[in-house]
């Protein structure tokens, strides 16, 4: 039999054999059947062979494209980058320092070692030594992570970071080839925990997570050039010492302290405390890593008192203006009574040396909730702060702006911002008007913005004189520093609960202090966040008792440091004879400090 | 002349062929190269996976096992079954890709797949068989100069539009742009005329500005990275920049197996998948690349050369078809990961994970055996035996 069973002895065996069958068989067909359907055949091989030569083009140029990428392109990608010659280390060599506002060092780099392993490189037997002999030099390593991380035929095993030079001596002594060292940088914080919420930290890769590290990341890396701060480190470290001393003795959960530049806006200090060491920020709580000073906002109580003066000013009631606090304000179902309840009418500066709520709620209302909305937005506590810092708070503005929100906010409820916006507002008030953004990095005052114009030159002359009322005869007596005339005001705000309503025992206090406030060149701001009753505070825990002691000695220390001369003061030729005297200003400093508006 | 013997025999013609001749029939060079090519695979996987069979490449290989006898089984049922049934399972097809866009799964932010139970079914890939199938039946009953006439183009038109409109919206522009090529491609070696190809063309770059705002985001990024990948180096740029990277410090042979640093250190996205070749390249090489493109041209000879040997129009257009499916694959893939064209998600036929994918290229190589096998049975217009 021939015919079907013919092609069984040669099958269809080898790539391209049909090719070479067809290559034999055109011919004898178109002649062996002529009909319509060869012909649509005979158009389709012509075709096929267009579709053919289409594919085949379509394979030279991916080939070619192979090549071109695989072996002509030399777009500088070595085939083999070994870590010490990978370009992105020589540039991060070059993070600049950061120093404050004298060149004092805050954060540097320190150049180091790190252990790497090619296991690959590294004997049978030299391994396990290295297992055994390495977490005797380390410590923090122990055998099993060595074994768990040495596992044979790794190319690049990091075993740990940051070596001292005699740690790398020791290991280059042990012999073990596949054992090598990484140049590397550590950034060092020379001042550690002192400037922790100012200057931030980096993470293993020397990239900025926190603080002016992460804010000037680019700036950083990219220049060698030192970045200059307005902190100066002698007062950043009398203002941790006395708020740590404050936190421990008042056994409160942590705590605030700014000092700024009045004229200026400069940050010439800033503690939140708890803090963290910037080399460890890994392994700090989530709680001493939160910046109390610019990120958290809080009702701050008695101290927006000052805002309420001064829109009270702003709308141009007299000083004289009485209004009455005999009896609580009921509103809603909300009553606002006094904490030290005179129960008669105040003038304006009594209102704020006795911190009445009632008499501020009166207040707010003569002026009205639209013009106190326009003048707290001019003050900027409406609004995030605009700041260096990463770490900036937005404020907590209520939705609508009722009565009763215009009369809890005069004196500080139901309007939280950040300690910064507080100060960086009362520095504008007691400079003669002018708001100027804060700032971390050194100005001079020469080329520095203009500033805005908020409030006016003789309102604030008016306004200072109530803040030293308030030393003189209110809750801020014992923040008087002999010669440095002290003005300022208290806040004590019971703290909001998470669910809603306020903790009856639990309260942040405050004191916000302009020094002289005859002439303001600086100005203090001490917070603390829950403190306790103690032996000596006679049972109360409010801000006179605990904030305003510790801005005191804020003041006696930062001071001398900033060159204000302690001189005897008078009200005479600083103020008015007629806002004296409405105010109540002791004229001579006398004796009796606590005669004046008992 | 014992060409003539075969071309002569009545019983060829009429396929009548038992079982084992059949299976004699079968090309096995070829189903060696199909299986030589899916073991490449499983080799790149078992590497892309660390060095282990698990998670990719023991599930590939049994999926292998399944499409080796799918395609074997495929080969040895006779073309007439194929040609009968065209229609009935582009209705099938269709009407899955209908229930995909209802209720089927949505994986990835796409809505492609079908769940069968046992198997997460992609109706749009075995849509590119189906619709191989029922342009080659059709044509295949058409006279010559029927082909030449424009209504008679609609039918076609309307068969390949519909599923392309469906796979768009799913969407997939990969799959939906391998449908259109493949069903022109088809047209073309049926004879229809260039005229019509150019005005199609140009309706079709007439729409793109239109087509445009149907594009979702990532499509737009996509289309508008490729143009310039460095534009955004970490977002959309990322995929390609790496692959590159990879490409380029792979060199003439490569790193070594399971020694490319871009994709074991997880540089490079979707190494088990649509990069897997980025990842053969940077192992192996140049060379490596350039055996497995010499591979894939070899298969594709193959498809031509069967096409060529056929001696009824319905199996020449499913054996060009199915290569061009194939061609399509490769090329977009590759030339995907070299930065010659935009992203598109195409899988590398039989080295890439993925089952539909694969299974629905094993059947295509069983319906080309299939074609070889059956290469001088003679068939009516309507697939029946008429001599």
């Amino acid at each position: 039999m021939i015919g079907p069973f013919k092609t069984r002895r040669r099958p269809f065996a080898y790539p391209g054999e049909e090719i070479r069958l067809t290559g034999d068989t055109p011919s004898p067909r178109p002649t062996r059947e002529p009909d319509a359907s060869t012909k649509g055949l005979e158009t389709g091989r012509l075709r096929l062979l267009v579709t053919a030569c289409l594919f085949g083009l379509a394979f030279s140029v991916i080939t070619g494209r192979l090549v071109q990428l695989m072996v002509l392109s030399s777009t500088g990608t070595s085939t083999v980058a070994t870590p010490s010659e990978a370009p992105p280390l020589e540039a991060r060599m070059a993070r600049a320092d950061i120093v404050d506002r004298n060149g004092l060092v805050l954060a540097t780099n320190l150049p180091t070692v790190n252990l790497v392993a090619d296991t690959r490189a590294v004997p049978e037997r030299d391994l396990m030594r290295a297992i055994r002999v390495l977490p005797t030099l380390f410590p923090d390593l122990t055998s099993e992570e060595l074994a768990d991380r040495l596992v044979p035929g790794r190319a690049f095993v990091y075993l740990r970071r940051n070596l001292t030079p005699i740690e790398q001596q020791a290991v280059n002594d042990l012999g073990i080839p596949g054992l090598h060292f990484e140049r590397a940088e550590r950034r060092v914080y020379p001042a550690g925990r002192l400037v922790a919420h100012v200057v931030g930290a980096t993470d293993i890769d020397n990239q900025g997570i926190a603080g002016i590290e992460d804010a000037f990341d680019d700036r950083l890396s990219s220049s060698e050039k030192p970045l200059r701060l307005s902190i100066d480190l002698r007062l950043q470290h009398a203002a941790h010492q006395v708020l740590s001393d404050a936190i421990d003795h008042f056994e409160a959960i942590g705590g605030a302290a700014l000092v700024m530049d009045v004229h200026t806006a400069e940050v010439l200090a800033m503690v939140s405390l708890p803090d963290y060491e910037p080399e460890k920020i890994g392994e700090a709580s989530e709680d001493a890593r939160f910046n109390r000073a610019t990120l958290g906002v809080y009702e701050l109580g008695s101290v927006f008192k000052v805002f309420n003066t001064a829109l009270a000013l702003d709308a141009g009631l007299p000083l004289t203006d009485t209004f009455d606090a005999a009896k609580p304000i009921r509103i809603a179902r909300f009553t606002i009574t006094d904490f030290h309840p005179e129960r008669r009418a105040l003038s304006i500066p009594e209102i704020l040396m006795h911190s009445s709520n009632i008499g501020s709620a009166r207040m707010a209302m003569v002026v009205g909730p639209e013009r106190q909305q326009a003048f707290l937005k001019r003050m900027g506590l409406l609004d995030p702060i605009p700041f260096e810092l990463p770490e900036v708070g937005r404020p907590l503005v209520p939705q609508v702006w009722r009565d009763i929100n215009a009369m809890t906010i005069s004196f500080g409820h139901g309007l939280s911002v950040t300690p910064l916006h507080l100060i960086t507002g009362v520095s504008a008030l007691i400079n003669g008007g002018t708001l100027h953004p804060p700032t971390l990095l050194k100005t001079d005052p020469a080329t520095m913005p203009p500033g805005q114009k908020v409030f006016s030159e003789q309102n604030s002359m008016r306004l200072r004189a109530m803040m030293r009322l308030v030393v003189e005869g209110g809750s801020g007596r014992n923040a008087d520093v002999e010669g440095y005339y002290v003005g300022g005001k208290t806040g004590s705000a019971e703290k909001q609960l998470k669910g809603g309503g306020y903790a009856k025992d639990s309260v942040l206090t405050s004191f916000i202090a302009g020094f002289p406030i005859s002439d303001p060149q600086y100005v203090v701001l001490v917070i603390l966040d829950d403190p306790k009753a103690v032996k000596g505070t006679y049972g109360f825990r409010t801000a006179g008792w605990n904030a305003t002691p510790a801005a005191g000695r804020l003041i006696a220390e930062v001071a001398p440091l900033l060159g204000v001369t302690p001189t005897h003061h008078s009200p005479e030729g600083h103020f008015d004879a007629t806002v004296i005297r409405q105010v109540g200003l002791k004229v001579e400093d006398g004796e009796d400090k606590h005669l004046a508006a008992r | 002349m014992r060409h003539a013997h075969e071309f002569s025999s009545p019983r060829l013609r009429r396929g009548e062929l038992s079982l084992g001749e059949k299976f004699w029939q079968i090309s096995w060079s070829l189903v060696l190269l199909v299986t030589l090519t899916g073991c490449v695979g499983l080799v790149m996987l078992y590497s892309a996976a660390g060095g282990d069979w698990e998670p990719w490449a023991d599930r590939q290989a049994v999926r292998l096992m399944i499409g080796f006898v799918l395609m074997v089984g495929i080969a040895v049922v006779d073309i007439r079954f194929w040609i009968r049934n065209a229609y009935t399972f582009y209705a099938v097809v269709l009407v899955l890709l209908v229930a995909v866009e209802i209720r089927g799964t949505i994986g990835m932010g796409a809505q492609r797949w079908i769940d069968l139970g046992f198997f997460q079914l992609q109706p749009s890939e075995v849509m590119k068989l189906a619709l191989v199938l029922s342009l080659a039946r059709y044509y295949h009953s058409a006279h010559p100069d029927d082909v030449r006439r424009l209504p008679f183009l609609i039918p076609p038109a309307l068969m390949t539009l519909v599923p392309f409109a469906l796979v768009l919206k799913q969407p997939d522009l990969g799959t939906g742009l391998m449908l259109v090529a493949g069903a022109a491609a088809v047209s073309w070696l049926a004879g229809v005329r260039i005229w019509v190809f150019a005005l199609a063309g140009i309706a079709g770059l007439g729409a793109i500005p239109v087509a445009w705002q149907f594009l979702h985001d990532y499509q737009k990024q996509r289309v508008l990275t490729f143009l310039n990948p460095e534009s955004d180096p970490l977002g959309s740029g990322y995929h390609i920049l790496q692959s590159k990277i990879a490409l380029g410090s792979g060199g003439v042979f490569g790193k070594g197996y399971m020694n490319g640093t871009q994709a074991h250190l997880n540089f490079l996205p979707e190494k088990q998948t649509d990069f897997i070749f980025t990842m053969l390249a940077e192992e192996f090489g140049m060379v490596g690349g350039l055996i497995l493109l010499s591979l894939y041209v070899i298969l594709l000879i193959y498809g031509f050369a069967i096409a060529l040997r056929c001696r009824h129009q319905f199996g020449r257009l499913v054996a060009l078809g199915v290569s061009t499916m194939f061609f399509l694959y490769v090329f977009i893939n590759i030339a995907m990961v070299m930065g010659l064209i935009p992203v598109v998600g195409v899988p590398l036929p039989l080295i890439s994970y993925g089952g539909t994918a694969l299974l629905n290229l094993m059947m295509g190589f069983g319906l080309l055996l299939c074609v070889f096998v059956h290469r001088d049975v003679q068939m009516g217009r309507r697939g029946g035996f008429d001599d």
